[in-house]
């Protein structure tokens, strides 16, 4: 009987063997070129035919955001952006009139560091181009728009017809629109009956479930070399973005240039090379990995009480200099890759 | 024990129930831990890469030899170069290059992104710590 015992262990030990193996096997992975960057859609599943048509069904979802909303491709967004800059008002598609509405709350939230109405100024900085050119912006054209600075709550939504107090508002959904990608891709999954999956919209990720009872792992670029500075796990339902200098940026007389304009100045900021904010399961949690960190990015020092307003406990925070901050809650989930001397604030 | 007819009266007694073989045994065991230890935990050391354009996989490759990849995307082609145990974007017809300025990766699960041209390089090994790059 002991050898049958045995015998029956080593196979039980070779069985699991087996499965851990065969986990890899059961994500299906899939990846995509939206919003000008990468998209990636991994789903673990016992079918994989159930997997690649969910799969499709979000990459064309994706497309459908891309086409919709672009910033400066013929889009709903730039008819409705022309419309506002003539001063007629539009009629929005039911979706639109909502993120609208949604980007008045959130830019009140963030103490109007958040505000998607400065399209016009990210074009003048040469960020709404498939080509390149790195040149501070004509310097007359970026004062007049900063005599009539556009706020997004300037945009007034009545009807579904959208208009604006102030000709100079032009949005750009540049961070918003990931994270909404992010909240569309999981209600599409859970309709499609997939309960565990890793959505990666160029850079923004959100978990659902785990993967064979494993947690999701994430990976946080860091700032300034090729490697990572620190992993975690992702819990079913979370959300993670960061917002950071060193995605698109460009460099002029030794001085860094990144996207993200601070609205009360309409230039870029330059005390933080990344700030990353982790959303717990909650309601358009997508959104907000995604919003939530631009404030935070662009208060410098200030940014957690800037995390505070959205109500986020995980948040870290790459300084100018290099110095890591960790909020007490984001400490205890990292794995740093190498020792940092991160100071912990609560 | 209860049965075997046996009771061992201190600590060190048991010491007599092993044989000069039983030793061997068990030493050769800690030396099949160890070995196999260094031979597959190997840390997040990367082992091969999977290059993607327009979002399909378009070669795998193991990190092992020195080797060329030419993709080809929208806007031209993008040039993978890999040597033993790294990778890198050499060369991308993109306006910003920052994919090719990222340099050699190494480590599993880095990623190289060269989004104008569609081209992605993905580093993969047993150690890849995470599913997915938070950026």
């Amino acid at each position: 009987m002991r050898a049958v015992g045995a015998a029956f262990a080593l196979l039980l030990c070779c069985g699991a063997w087996l499965f851990a193996g065969c986990d890899r096997e059961r994500v299906f992975q899939r990846e995509g070129y939206v919003f000008g960057t990468r998209v990636d859609v991994s789903v673990y599943a016992d079918d994989p035919k159930l997997a690649d048509a969910a799969i499709a069904d979000v990459l064309r979802e994706f497309d459908r955001l891309h086409n919709a909303y672009h910033a400066w491709k013929p889009s709903e967004l730039t008819a409705l952006n022309e419309a506002l800059a003539s001063g007629q008002s539009f009629e929005a598609s039911p979706e639109l009139a909502e993120m609208l509405r949604d980007a008045q709350r959130l830019f009140e939230i963030g103490a109007g560091l958040f505000d998607p109405s400065v399209g016009a100024a990210v074009e003048l900085w040469g960020f709404h181009s498939d080509a390149f050119e790195p040149a501070r912006p004509d310097p007359e054209a970026l004062a007049a728009l900063k005599a009539a600075p556009p706020r997004v709550n300037d945009v007034v939504i009545e009807n579904g017809r959208v208009s604006s107090r102030n000709p100079a508002v032009k949005i750009d959904l540049g961070g918003y629109a990931k994270g909404y990608a992010l909240d569309r891709a999981a209600a599409l999954l859970k309709g499609r009956g997939i309960q565990n999956a890793l959505i990666n919209v160029g850079g923004n990720i959100m978990a659902l479930g785990s993967k064979g009872g494993q947690p999701w792992r994430v990976g946080i670029q860091h700032p300034r070399q090729s490697g990572v500075l620190a992993t975690m796990p992702l819990y079913d339902g979370e959300a993670i973005g960061t917002s950071g200098d060193y995605q698109r940026y460009f460099e002029l007389d030794g001085v860094r240039y990144a996207h993200l304009l601070d609205p009360r100045t309409l230039e870029p900021s330059h005390g933080t090379q990344a700030l990353t904010v982790l959303v717990g399961n909650r309601p358009r949690g997508g959104v907000l990995s995604d919003v939530a960190s631009k404030p935070a990015y662009l208060a410098g020092e200030g940014w957690r009480e800037q995390t505070r307003h959205f109500g986020i406990e995980h948040a870290l925070r790459v300084a100018g200099d290099g110095r890591v901050e960790v909020t007490r809650a984001l400490r205890a989930r990292l794995a740093f890759s190498e020792p940092v001397k991160a100071s912990v604030v609560d | 024990m209860r049965g075997a007819g046996l009771r061992l009266r201190s600590a060190g007694a048991w010491r007599v129930l092993l044989r000069p073989g039983d030793w061997a045994v068990a030493l050769a065991g800690l030396a099949v831990c160890a070995a196999s230890g260094l031979w597959l935990w190997r840390g997040g050391e990367a082992d091969g890469v999977i290059v993607r354009a327009a979002g399909k996989v378009f070669a795998q490759a193991s990190l092992s030899h020195p080797r060329r990849i030419d993709v080809p995307g929208p806007l031209g082609m993008t040039v993978i170069e890999i040597e033993p145990g790294r990778a890198r974007v050499a060369s991308d017809p993109g306006p910003r290059q920052y994919c090719v300025r990222q340099g050699w990766l190494a480590r599993a699960g880095a990623v190289a992104i060269c989004a104008p041209n569609e081209v992605s390089l993905t580093l993969t090994g047993r150690g890849a710590d995470y599913d997915s790059l938070n950026y």
